[in-house]
């Protein structure tokens, strides 16, 4: 099973980052914010989180560090979910 | 557009009556409120048609739009999903209509998997587009009916603060939503809206407006 500490945290931070690209308006994100929430995510054990996991969420950390578009932030960090899951799902077929 | 107005003594009887003379349902539609008493609430219900000949400018062939479409296009194909992409047209900011049957794992849960697919395309598009511009992707018209279920219970809890005078706090929503509520109630003299909470439990809060201090 994937690990829902971690989800939940990777959706945390995706949710910080669509806050931005979406422009609720209600809200100011700064990009340490965004950052905390990733490295929140990186602070998980590491049986809690697969080596392709934290490597997409290590992108996504130096994305938000170069200034990259939140789109492009938000891309990678949907990939750590998908890897997550991918991870899960193949835990419970060995 | 075709569009009826209604009168009830309620929102809903009054939607209600312009569905029956429009005969039509109501994920269909938009409802604008023209007037709302005790007594009486006055509706425009409006049709929405994704079919119907728009007066807008149609995005040009080669246009932005155009390019952003092939590539979701491609990028389906990929997935094998079976699906027509179209540029909605007359819409700001360029957004991407994708059609087809079955097509609720594209939607994902709480709409996860079509916001994904819309941060892709943003990459893809990315080159082409102005600084600041975006593309919006829609499938089967979920987030645009989301906006108008949102729309609708922002009006629903500003009639509910206005009788009652207390404060409430709305579910946790998506950023584009709370957005919808925020526009919806901006022009209401007597509500206001602002959201409490933190990312992704963030909730909007509809309150009375209170006089400004003299």
């Amino acid at each position: 099973m994937p690990s829902r500490a971690a989800a939940e945290r990777i959706r945390k931070a995706i949710a910080l980052v669509n806050s931005v690209a979406d422009e609720a308006g209600d809200e100011e994100i700064t990009p340490t914010e965004i950052a905390e929430a990733i490295r929140d995510c990186l602070e998980l054990p590491e049986e809690e989180l697969a080596p392709n996991v934290r490597r997409y969420l290590g992108e996504a950390l130096d994305a938000v560090s170069d200034g990259m578009p939140a789109d492009f932030v938000a891309m990678t960090l949907y990939a750590a979910l998908g890897a997550l899951r991918e991870g899960g799902a193949k835990a419970e077929l060995n | 557009m075709k569009s009826a107005e209604g009168r009830g003594r309620t929102l809903d009887e009054a939607v209600d009556v312009a569905l029956i003379e429009l005969k039509e349902s109501r994920r269909n539609v938009d409802v604008k409120i023209l007037s709302e008493t005790a007594e009486e609430t006055i509706v425009e219900v409006s049709v929405i048609d994704p079919n119907a000949p728009d007066h807008s400018i149609p995005a040009p062939a080669n246009g932005k739009g155009e390019i952003a479409r092939g590539l979701v296009e491609t990028l389906l194909k990929h997935m094998g999903i079976r699906a027509q992409v179209s540029v909605r047209t007359g819409s700001e900011p360029i957004t991407l209509d994708i059609s087809g049957r079955d097509l609720g794992a594209l939607i994902g849960w709480r709409g996860e998997t079509l916001r994904a697919l819309q941060s892709v395309t943003n990459v893809m598009v990315g080159r082409h587009l102005d600084e600041g511009e975006r593309i919006i992707v829609d499938v089967e018209r979920y987030r645009q009916r989301r906006e108008h279920t949102v729309r609708e219970i922002a009006m629903r809890a500003a009639r509910q603060v206005k009788m009652t005078g207390d404060a409430i706090t709305l579910d946790a929503m998506q950023p584009f939503e709370r957005r919808a509520i925020h526009l919806a109630l901006e022009g209401d003299p007597d509500v206001t809206s602002s959201s409490i909470g933190e990312e992704p439990d963030r909730r909007v809060v509809v309150g009375p407006r209170k006089p400004a201090a003299e």
